[in-house]
């Protein structure tokens, strides 16, 4: 760049400053606050199996796929196995313990629940954007799922 | 320009806990992924999605990134991927069938190079960029350019064509 000439200079700087106008401010925004989940300290519990992957395979043999919508996340210390039932979500934490379990959404939204001493719990109403969920429990383990779209 | 030591220090930074130096870096590459998104042509919707993931899992990577100026890379290639997710998954539930083009499906890594280099100029000609305009209206303010006489209207002039 260092032999450009001014004008070849300005047509670059005038097409780097459009660049990033045409980027919208939203895009930028959603990026800025995805810092949110810097440093949480909690370990990450895997999708190990989830129906909706299953049913592609099958929906185009039978059309009426009375579909009850299972996921699992699984942790090194505990695993989350949820079940959609109309507009909650139904939890069971394995092995079974009492916590506490909160649905973190994409913009900071949080609602929190708690989990019985043999480890069931309810979300409700499902979020209608994806969610994350973080459950503690009261021996200390931290689990937070990978991002969940129902 | 791939070793920029601004980046490096700006990843560390972050990596630390500084949001400033997060929004900065958010505010730097934000265009390559806006534009790597929109080559996939992505609804808006499908964009928001692709751009969140990106950035959540770049604030989960901070701190194992090997090489911190390799950053651009990282994300232009995490990107690309998310992007190919989304269109996987949508011709998988609508059996979109190929709509996209192999060109794009299959975009080389010196296509991938060429953005990435784009972007890494751009962000670099808007931060000197920021830096003449505050100096200007500095010297705006000062006098000193209607003691040099005709020198603001000059810079007026092509400052103007940028739309400054």
């Amino acid at each position: 760049m260092r032999d450009w000439d001014d004008d070849r200079l300005l047509a670059a700087l005038g097409q780097a400053l459009k660049d990033r106008e045409a980027v919208p401010s939203w895009f930028i925004e959603t990026g800025k606050s995805a810092f949110a989940w810097h440093n949480i300290d909690a370990e990450l519990a895997q999708l190990t199996y989830d129906s909706h992957q299953d049913q592609h395979a099958v929906a185009m043999l039978r059309s009426e796929t009375a579909s009850i919508r299972a996921l699992t996340f699984t942790s090194a210390h505990m695993s989350l196995e949820l079940e959609v039932t109309g507009n909650s979500l139904l939890g069971q934490l394995l092995p079974p313990r009492a916590g506490e379990l909160e649905a973190h959404t994409r913009t900071g939204g949080i609602s929190t629940t708690e989990v019985d001493e043999i480890g069931c719990f309810s979300v409700d109403p499902i979020p209608d954007s994806p969610f994350r969920l973080r459950c503690r429990t009261a021996d200390g383990t931290d689990v937070l799922t990978g991002w969940i779209t129902i | 320009m791939r070793d920029d030591p601004r980046v490096v220090a700006l990843v560390t930074r972050a990596s630390g806990g500084d949001q400033d130096a997060w929004n900065e870096l958010a505010d730097r590459y934000g265009a390559l992924v806006y534009t790597i998104c929109t080559r996939y042509r992505l609804s808006n919707h499908d964009i928001e999605d692709v751009g969140q993931n990106v950035w959540l899992l770049l604030v989960e990577q901070l701190g194992k990134l090997r090489e911190p100026a390799a950053l651009p890379g990282w994300l232009a290639t995490t990107t690309a991927r998310e992007c190919l997710r989304v269109v996987t998954a949508a011709s998988k539930t609508e059996r979109l069938g190929t709509w996209l083009d192999d060109s794009v499906l299959f975009a080389d890594d010196a296509v991938i190079e060429e953005e990435i280099l784009v972007a890494e100029r751009n962000a670099a000609l808007r931060v000197a960029f920021a830096q003449w305009a505050r100096c200007l209206e500095r010297l705006r303010r000062s006098d000193v350019l209607a003691a040099l006489g005709e020198g603001e209207e000059k810079i007026n002039i092509r400052g103007g064509e940028l739309g400054a």
